[in-house]
């Protein structure tokens, strides 16, 4: 898998296009969970996704391979994200904090499968926690968000973390270090009731 | 000396730092280890180990949003990418032409000239090699046939933008120099001399000394 993308992006910085065709349609959708996932702004996403495909075009031939394909576009994104979160809200985190009391958090409800009104109580008592946690972890700071995502949801060690944000392994664990008291903070509950299922 | 109090909070502010790794097993075994045996003696971490992994196992389970892509969306790319390889064509011409309005004229000029020795230098080669290919190649002896051609050589110039018609003329009939083409669109002349007694060089020396030349350059391989 690693080593097919890899071909392609090689592919790509020999301004093949048809390698860049087969790029996207691998990532479009990564892609667009994990800007989501970061930005938190459902209107910035696809413009965000546009510039980082660009950048792949432009930037391919630089790519060394000494790192993972995925490693080398999640930074990428990450930086484009950043860029567009400052350029968008020079308040940044103060506008995301108080969107966060108007808007849903995720459009879960609509996209979530429907719920079955005979599956057990704690089913959907988890259903709410996931929900409320998908808030909180909104209202952190972007950096320590993407900490966050990209140990929990996509499982990556600390220093392919670090790799895609472009920052020291240490500032990867101070920020999940603040993160993880904010959030239990803003969910007290969490470890008994997580751990629970 | 450091107390063995100060090690342990360091060793467990240390592990604290890496138990999300922990719980997602992606750290590397000796750190993985020394995570190991200090959870054994922490309750206190093994309890922050419970909440990560709660974390954890609540964040895969918020719904991912990830739509698939619209054709339009890649054709606005492509078309993208379209605009910025012309961008990256046109920039290196349009620096030339800048670089060429920003040089005085007489520089302007010889540069001109130059490209286009280049130009016919390399197209001269190019024939040049064609010629070869294609020619059957004959030796003659001095008593076959009929008598050579006289020979004669090819040169290029380019003269000076103030050169009057009469010292032209007057430079031409010192070299017993006949003009066979140009003006080229870039000024350049070609120029037929025949092989006398002089050998080219002190021709060419002669040509390139004149006040009113800019440029003198011999035609390679008989191109005229």
């Amino acid at each position: 898998m690693t080593d097919s993308e890899t071909n392609l992006l090689r592919r790509v910085g020999a301004k093949d296009r048809k390698a860049f065709e087969a790029l996207y349609h691998q990532y479009y959708r990564r892609l667009f969970s994990y800007l989501l996932k970061v930005m938190r702004r459902a209107d910035l996403v696809e413009e965000v996704l546009n510039d980082v495909m660009l950048a792949i075009w432009k930037g391919a031939a630089g790519f060394d391979g000494r790192s993972r394909p995925s490693t080398w576009i999640f930074g990428i994104a990450y930086h484009k994200a950043l860029k567009a979160l400052s350029r968008r809200s020079p308040l940044g985190q103060m506008t995301q904090m108080s969107q966060m009391a108007h808007e849903p958090m995720y459009p879960e409800r609509e996209l979530a499968e429907p719920v079955d009104h005979d599956e057990p109580e704690s089913l959907l008592v988890r259903r709410e926690l996931a929900s409320v946690l998908g808030q909180a972890v909104r209202a952190l700071p972007v950096e320590q968000r993407t900490v966050v995502e990209l140990t929990y949801f996509y499982g990556l060690p600390y220093q392919e973390i670090a790799e895609i944000m472009g920052c020291p392994v240490n500032t990867v664990k101070t920020r999940m270090f603040h993160a993880r008291r904010r959030l239990k903070e803003l969910l007290p509950g969490l470890g008994v009731s997580g751990h629970a299922g | 000396m450091r107390s063995g109090a100060e090690r342990g909070d360091r060793l467990h502010r240390r592990v604290w730092d890496l138990l999300p790794w922990y719980a997602n097993g992606t750290l590397e075994d000796g750190e993985r280890r020394a995570v190991e045996s200090h959870l054994a003696a922490c309750s206190r971490c093994r309890e922050e180990l419970s909440a990560c992994r709660g974390l954890g196992e609540l964040l895969l389970e918020v719904p991912e949003v990830a739509p698939a892509p619209h054709p339009a969306h890649l054709a606005r790319i492509m078309e993208k990418i379209g605009d910025h390889e012309r961008a990256a064509w046109r920039s290196p011409l349009e620096s030339l032409r800048n670089l060429l309005t920003a040089t005085p004229r007489p520089v302007r000029w010889a540069l001109a000239a130059q490209l286009a020795l280049v130009l016919g230098l390399s197209l001269g080669f190019g024939r040049l090699l064609l010629h070869r290919q294609v020619a059957p190649v004959t030796y003659r002896t001095l008593s076959d046939g009929p008598a050579a051609p006289v020979p004669v050589s090819g040169l290029r110039v380019v003269f000076a933008p103030g050169a009057t018609e009469q010292e032209i003329r007057d430079l031409l009939l010192g070299i017993r120099g006949q003009i066979v083409s140009g003006p080229s669109s870039l000024g350049v002349y070609t120029v037929e001399v025949p092989m006398g007694p002089d050998p080219l060089d002190k021709v060419l020396a002669h040509v390139r000394k004149h006040r009113q030349v800019s440029l003198a350059e011999p035609v390679v391989g008989g191109e005229r």
